[in-house]
């Protein structure tokens, strides 16, 4: 349905809107009387409590079973962070620029950064409070790398109000980037692993 | 004054400033990349093109003055479509790091690049591999290097290290060390600072930290008497460590100030601890049963007052020889000039078109002074007249006229030279007939200076408009230090020369002022702030109870400018200082700094409060940073003794003399500054002392071992013999005949 028809707010035939067919309020002490012993005595109360009777009877429930059974979540549901691998060579896809960090309202991610061996920026420790983590999703669209996403696990119960999780658990393993288990999110700058996929020359 | 006009509007310009100084003074905004104002301008970048009447060329406005009446446009579709092709020509193949380089958020090349909206590459050169370079506690990226040649200026012009150079060779030019694979400097940092990108940068910091997380902390530098000012700039340490600070690089504000490499590299000596009510009341105990109190000078001018006070209310002496010798010095050049500090500073050396630095190595003592000198030399063409017994390797690039005189011969030195600066001035009497007596065969004789080096030196003064006399650190421990105090005051006085004593420490100058010293004798509870004592408070080393050190500490400190500066917290501290041990003694104020407004206006101190006072360059270069002292007069009563038998100095001689960056037991304690406390000798000094390359040695009359080290650069018999890593007490004079023993291994 487009929008137009709805924003004619005059009821006519041609709008989205009709009138509905709503009986005039009692008024009186009498009229109202009567409304409640309708209402009292009509047995609607039993109306109800078949259905539940039925549908109990047929055993067709359509309860989701939580914690043993999960509803699938949105490809683009913001849950708990991962750092995502490179697929064409393994390396982490963090570059450490801090964007991140400076971007987040709630002030809860944090990284230590240092100079490797080879004279590159090497992320040696980065942490999300998410206990403070508001689940923006700041983080995430700011990264030029798209290193930092969101997964899809949502369950944050802990025995401390501010629980943190740090690089290890949020970073994809080697094992499962070689088995493709890593999983991408289709949007701007975003690959498709396949066969295509190979490393970048990086010498002269 | 020479009136012309920028777009129309009437500016004018002093004599010798370019159109581009008297436009920024104006208000007027061009743009540049390669321009520094402390140095001769680099006329790399060519974003200053301007239009001028005169011709049809565009010119430079960065290294043109401008003429009277000539009519300057900055911006026009003409200039604007020049500047952008510049930059767009600085950003070819500039690699797009930005998110991992240090420079990212503080970046002239993003800035300009954001100001002409370049947002393609729209030529093309072939990539060419260049690998990163280590120096050190450098890291060149030639990568990254826009070649504006900020550094290499600096490090000619103001430094003096010479140490880099421009590789020419069109599209492969890059930084080089000069005349060597690796750099071999003085390790000043300043480079770094200049850099507009982020091609040369501190291999400590890099990758550590991104330009716009880090805290800035003005303050003051601990290490020297210069008092340089500096920006601490801090952020938690780790995500380990919680909310714990930590520094993580110094800055300056390279423009207008200049920082050595113990300033920029060497601070991390912060110290910490936690409230220990035991301890704390033993120090009071210690305190309160203390007959003296021996302190360093590496404390604040509030921190002075408050040992000053105590010594009014408690009658306990105050030991501080190093100052002490300071301040007699300063008493004996006042009694003759007349005033109690003296007229030059660190800009007047800069300022200068001749320096004669007597009796002290300043390339060490003091790194301001010599890229003061420097500077003098090499934008007024200063004539650098250098009187020491030793020769300096750092310095000799700006030396034109050496004078090597005897250890120990000071006084007739400067009573030699007094005769030679004094000579056509109008004088009293009674010192006419003082220059008259003086033994001339004699005192060059002795100290080794011949008749001709002072007609030398008056030739090469003739024609000296501006004229400096730098009084080193030898001086102040000379056992006739008054009488060549005298001598310096005497020159100050009736000489155009302005004179600047040097002093050692941070705060030599405000302990002068503020506190009244005795002499060191040994006493029975000594309670050492800072200093040895049978009870010691400090902030380095080994101390019984820490206090903050200087860059935890909120306080003002007097330079040698006689420029009282403030210093800020960087880390904070959670134990106890001073001020608490002084409250429960019943020198009651709140917080230490509020002893700012009190510190004694009769010795120039204006009673300002801590927190009225400034510490920033305005944008033009404007020193807005505390207060300048005001002289005052004091009683002209000195009379200048006659210069008899001058000491004399034979055999092995140790000159206490620290390695570049290092001074004190603070610089010793930082992580990144070398370390290097070996005893070097020329190869004439291992003959005479019977050592070869590599000895351990002990020295009599001090602590511990010591490596001895032929240094190719020295001359004589005079080895240098580094102390930064003893207590700050005073060492007496710098000179010092030795006995070596060596240690068997």
């Amino acid at each position: 349905m487009h929008v137009e028809p709805l924003q004619d707010r005059n009821v006519s035939e041609l709008s989205a809107y009709y009138y509905v067919d709503i009986p005039d309020y009692p008024e009186t002490g009498w009229d109202k009387f009567k409304q409640v012993m309708k209402r009292t005595f009509k047995g609607e109360l039993f109306v109800g409590l078949w259905v539940v009777l039925r549908e109990m009877i047929k055993f067709d429930i359509h309860t989701v079973k939580y914690p043993l059974e999960k509803l699938p979540i949105g490809p683009r549901y913001r849950a708990v962070h991962k750092l995502l691998r490179l697929w064409e060579s393994g390396f982490e896809r963090c570059i450490g620029c801090g964007l991140c960090e400076k971007i987040c309202i709630s002030d809860c991610i944090r990284m230590d950064t240092r100079i490797d061996e080879n004279s590159r920026k090497e992320v040696t420790e980065y942490s999300i409070n998410l206990g403070r983590c508001i689940f923006c999703g700041y983080c995430a669209e700011v990264c030029p790398e798209l290193a930092i996403v969101h997964g899809e696990r949502y369950e944050n119960g802990s025995e401390q109000r501010a629980h943190f999780v740090i690089k290890d658990d949020m970073l994809t393993p080697l094992d499962w980037l070689t088995s493709g288990q890593q999983q991408e999110y289709p949007g701007f700058g975003a690959i498709t692993p396949n066969e295509s996929v190979k490393s970048t020359p990086l010498a002269y | 004054m020479i009136e012309f006009t920028i777009n129309n509007q009437p500016v004018c310009a002093q004599k010798g400033e370019t159109i581009l100084q008297a436009a920024r003074k104006a208000g007027f905004y061009i743009p540049t990349m390669c321009y520094l104002e402390k140095t001769t301008p680099c006329a790399s970048c060519r974003l200053c093109v301007v239009e001028v009447d005169s011709t049809d060329g565009l010119i430079l406005s960065c290294q043109t003055p401008p003429t009277a009446g000539l009519a300057v446009t900055i911006n026009s579709d003409r200039l604007e479509k020049e500047r952008t092709n510049i930059m767009k020509l600085y950003d070819v193949n500039h690699p797009l790091e930005c998110g991992v380089c240090d420079k990212s958020g503080a970046c002239d090349l993003q800035n300009k690049t954001l100001e002409f909206a370049v947002s393609a590459q729209n030529f093309s050169a072939k990539e060419q591999h260049r690998p990163v370079q280590h120096w050190g506690l450098i890291n060149y990226d030639p990568a990254l290097c826009i070649l504006c040649e900020k550094c290499t200026h600096v490090c000619n012009e103001i430094i003096g290290d010479d140490a880099i150079t421009l590789q020419f060779g069109g599209y492969k030019s890059a930084v080089v060390p000069k005349n060597s694979d690796v750099l071999d400097c003085t390790f000043c940092g300043e480079c770094i600072a200049v850099c507009p990108v982020g091609a040369l940068v501190s291999s400590n910091f890099q990758y550590t930290a991104n330009a716009w997380e880090l805290h800035q902390v003005p303050s003051t530098c601990a290490h020297c008497s210069a008092g340089c000012s500096l920006t601490y700039e801090v952020k938690h340490a780790s995500i380990a460590t919680g909310t714990k600070e930590k520094i993580y690089r110094v800055t300056n504000n390279f423009e207008v100030a200049t920082l050595c490499g113990a300033g920029r590299f060497g601070f991390d000596f912060d110290v910490h601890a936690t409230k220990d009510e035991e301890l704390f009341t033993k120090a009071v105990e210690a305190f309160k049963n203390s007959k003296a109190i021996r302190f360093s000078s590496i404390i604040t001018n509030e921190e002075a007052l408050i040992l000053q006070r105590l010594k009014e209310k408690f009658g306990v002496k105050l030991f501080n020889e190093e100052a002490r010798a300071y301040q007699s010095f300063m008493a004996a050049f006042g009694s003759v000039s007349g005033k109690n500090s003296f007229s030059g500073s660190l800009e007047s050396i800069a300022q200068s078109d001749a320096v004669i630095v007597l009796g002290g190595r300043v390339s060490t003592d003091n790194p301001a002074v010599r890229y003061a000198i420097t500077t003098a030399a090499r934008h007024n063409g200063a004539k650098v007249i250098y009187m020491h017994p030793l020769e300096d390797e750092l310095m000799q690039n700006v030396i034109t006229q050496m004078v090597k005189y005897e250890a120990g011969s000071e006084e007739g030195v400067i009573a030699m030279l007094a005769k030679t600066l004094l000579n056509g001035c109008d004088v009293s009497d009674e010192i006419q007939s003082f220059l008259n007596g003086l033994d001339e065969g004699y005192l060059c004789a002795e100290s080794n200076v011949g008749d001709e080096e002072f007609a030398q030196i008056s030739k090469t003064l003739i024609r000296a408009k501006r004229k400096t006399l730098v009084v080193g650190l030898d001086i102040l421990n000379h056992k006739n230090s008054a009488n060549i105090a005298k001598l310096c005051g005497l020159i100050e006085m009736a000489t155009d020369f302005s004179v600047v004593v040097i002093s050692q420490h941070v705060n030599t100058v405000g302990v002068s002022l503020i506190c009244d010293l005795d002499s060191d004798k040994p006493t029975d509870n000594v309670v050492g702030y800072n200093a040895s004592g049978d009870f010691t408070v400090g902030s380095m080393g080994v101390c019984d109870m820490l206090v903050p050190a200087l860059n935890s500490q909120e306080g003002t400190v007097t330079s040698l400018n006689y420029q009282v500066l403030s210093m800020n917290v960087a880390i904070g501290f959670e134990g106890y200082c001073l001020n608490d041990i002084a409250n429960e003694l019943g020198i009651r104020e709140v917080n230490t700094i509020d002893y700012t407004s009190q510190l004694p206006i009769q010795k120039g101190f204006k009673g300002v409060d801590f927190d009225s006072l400034s510490n920033f360059y305005g944008p033009l270069g404007e020193d807005n940073r505390g207060y300048i002292l005001e002289m005052m007069d004091v009683a002209c009563d000195g009379v200048i003794d006659d210069v008899c038998q001058l000491p004399e100095y034979n055999g092995t001689i140790a000159y206490a003399c620290n390695p570049v960056n290092q001074f004190n037991i603070y610089t010793a304690h930082t992580t990144q500054l070398e370390k290097d406390n070996a005893l070097r000798g020329s190869a004439q000094f291992a003959i005479a002392a019977r050592l070869a390359h590599g000895d351990r040695v002990t020295i009599e009359g001090h602590v511990g071992t010591k490596t001895f080290i032929i240094d190719e650069t020295l001359k004589g018999t005079i080895a240098l013999n580094p102390f930064y890593e003893e207590s700050t007490a005073n060492r007496g004079y710098r000179f010092e005949k030795i006995k070596l023993t060596k240690v068997e291994s």
